[in-house]
């Protein structure tokens, strides 16, 4: 339609035009100029279609050519260089979303995150600043420093990994951070709560983290979720230090219930136990009592 | 100017056949156009007869700061005069967005092929009955060389690249195309003088006559869609089941293409809200983590 074309200079004075225009029905439809690219058929050309881009005679015209690659005998290209493990074990690895300072501080900002309560990966999840696929071995995300110089939130964070210049603007601003580990099940279970809900199944527990990472989460200066909890205002200290800032002291703070708490090693939700089943429809928690299962749910 | 001319006589045609199938019916006839046609003469203007108590409807959902809401009469189905009952406030993110009739085209040609089985199949040589043996000997005959009877060179062979088994054309528009296209097809009948409001369906008759006559005497137009959010009266649907060209319709079976193929477009006030409510609240929507009909906390 001309309204279309012609790009009217702005809404109102398009209305306008289409005030003016034939009535828009099923007649008038089309699409933008240019929109629909015919495709080329071959072989529909003046003199019967003649060689519908095959060429001339031999191999390429009769369709026998040689397969991808071959290079007239000599050793080809893809045979004659060595392997090398470059992509060698690829989905075995373990990836981790980045999440820089300055998105966490756009999302408080914006409201999307609330700071008064513990941030945790479903909270991010909701807000949509992050997407996990833990099906595409995402093990969760990492805390980023870009934008450290502008962080100015106090929080209190779980990610799954943190760098030493993150940990230290978190902590700067009187914030709380720890490094916890989600197997791939707890993972999906944390980022889409709900549908998991909906499948009535109880609630597992986490799975303690592999031997390359236990290493990782057991150090204080990582604050891992394993570590002595002895060890963690020394590594505070420490890193103030390091980067020279003051210390801001959590114990007085007035939120200091909410920055202390902290998920048990084999919790996946701040709230609900492991063994629990929540039911949506009716919104009851059910919980076992069998000795076995909560013998089995709390080691 | 060609188009606006030609719109120009149509509507001179139109008055002058209604003023004649009116003065027949024994109902007051609208204005005589004059003989000289011009743009003033054309402009209806009917006599104002505003009810005291009018129905005044604001939006209730916010509208931005930088835009102002469209407005349009609110009119009555209790007698066949009653246009000017109130006046409703139209949010203009629903009424009054870009003319986008590419999108238009879009949604349209998706509602009629989504649904599109083509089950067209017909026999490759390999599935024609026959043609198993060689025909004749490969040489000493005088005739050309062939292999099977059922090869597509011969008559009764198989078809090559033939339409082969039931092929569907189904493929989903994103979300929010599929209510872009609902928001201008709406605004597309609104600036073009099609859509009309309805304070509600209530009718004082059940005579389909009635309500074409109501029609007719409006200038709706000569197809009419009416939409209703609530369970619609028993005489407007008494009224409508006999009409072939005045269709009644749930607010949830609104789409692109009946709204292009009606000429007219009637909605009642709750329909209005309903829409709005449902077509601004993809404007401001997270992404869906997992399907919409599945609970949600953060929103509705």
């Amino acid at each position: 339609m001309a309204a279309a074309s012609r790009g009217g200079g702005g809404g109102p004075k398009a209305l306008e035009l289409l005030r003016a225009l034939p009535r828009v029905s099923l007649v008038n439809l089309r699409p933008n100029p240019g929109a629909k690219k015919s495709e080329r058929r071959r072989g529909r050309g003046r003199h019967g279609g003649k060689k519908s881009g095959r060429g001339h005679k031999g191999q390429r015209q009769r369709g026998n050519r040689p397969r991808l690659g071959f290079e007239g005998g000599q050793t080809p290209f893809y045979l004659i260089i060595p392997k090398y493990g470059y992509n060698e074990g690829h989905s075995h690895r373990r990836q981790y979303h980045p999440l820089s300072l300055q998105k966490l501080q756009y999302l408080i900002d914006l409201g999307r995150v609330d700071p008064t309560q513990p941030i945790d990966l479903t909270q991010l999840t909701n807000a949509r600043g992050v997407t996990i696929q833990p099906l595409k071995r995402d093990y969760g995300v990492q805390l980023v420093e870009k934008g450290a110089d502008n962080f100015s939130a106090k929080v209190n964070i779980e990610v799954q990994m943190a760098s030493e210049l993150a940990i230290a603007a978190i902590e700067k601003n009187g914030g709380v951070i720890t490094t916890g580990f989600y197997d791939p099940r707890s993972l999906e279970i944390l980022c889409k709560p709900i549908p998991f809900f909906l499948r009535g199944q109880p609630i597992p527990k986490r799975m303690l983290p592999p031997e390359d990472l236990v290493r990782y989460y057991t150090d204080a200066k990582n604050r891992g979720y394993l570590a002595n909890p002895s060890n963690i205002p020394e590594a505070r200290l420490e890193l103030a230090k390091k980067y020279g800032y003051v210390l801001p002291d959590i114990s007085k703070d007035e939120l200091f219930q909410m920055l202390s708490t902290r998920k048990d090693p084999r919790q996946i939700f701040f709230g609900l136990a492991p063994g629990w089943v929540v039911n949506m429809s009716e919104k009851k928690i059910l919980k076992p009592t069998d000795e076995r299962l909560l013998r089995y749910y709390s080691s | 100017m060609i188009r606006a001319g030609s719109r120009l006589w149509s509507r001179g045609a139109a008055a002058r056949a209604l003023a004649t199938s009116a003065g027949r019916l024994g109902l007051p006839e609208a204005p005589e156009p004059s003989p000289h046609v011009d743009a003033t003469t054309q402009a209806e203007k009917p006599p104002l007869v505003i009810s005291s108590a009018p129905v005044l409807r604001g939006c209730h959902l916010a509208i931005p700061s930088h835009r102002t809401a469209v407005q349009a009469w609110v009119e009555s189905l209790r007698h066949y005069d009653d246009r000017h009952v109130g006046l409703a406030d139209l949010h203009p993110d629903v009424f009054a967005v870009m003319p986008r009739v590419d999108i238009l085209h879009t949604v349209a040609v998706w509602q009629r092929n989504y649904k599109r089985i083509s089950y067209a199949k017909v026999k490759t040589r390999a599935e024609v009955r026959g043609g198993g043996k060689k025909p004749w000997a490969q040489k000493g005959s005088g005739r050309a060389r062939h292999g099977s009877i059922r090869s597509p060179l011969w008559r009764g062979g198989g078809i090559i690249h033939g339409p082969r088994g039931p092929t569907s054309y189904y493929y989903m528009l994103p979300m929010k195309v599929r209510v872009l296209g609902l928001k201008v097809a709406l605004t597309a009948k609104l600036m073009q003088d099609n859509l009309h409001v309805v304070d509600g369906l209530d009718m004082p008759t059940f005579d389909p006559q009635y309500l074409a006559d109501l029609a007719q005497y409006r200038r709706w137009g000569q197809s009419v869609l009416i939409v209703d959010v609530n369970k619609m009266p028993e005489n407007i649907t008494k009224a409508a089941a006999s009409l072939k060209t005045i269709t009644l319709v749930p607010a949830l079976g609104l789409n692109v293409y009946s709204l292009l193929k009606y000429e007219t477009l009637v909605l009642t006030l709750d329909t209005l809200a309903f829409l709005e409510e449902k077509l601004l609240w993809h404007d401001s929507r997270y992404t869906a983590l997992y399907p919409f009909h599945l609970p949600y906390s953060d929103f509705p």
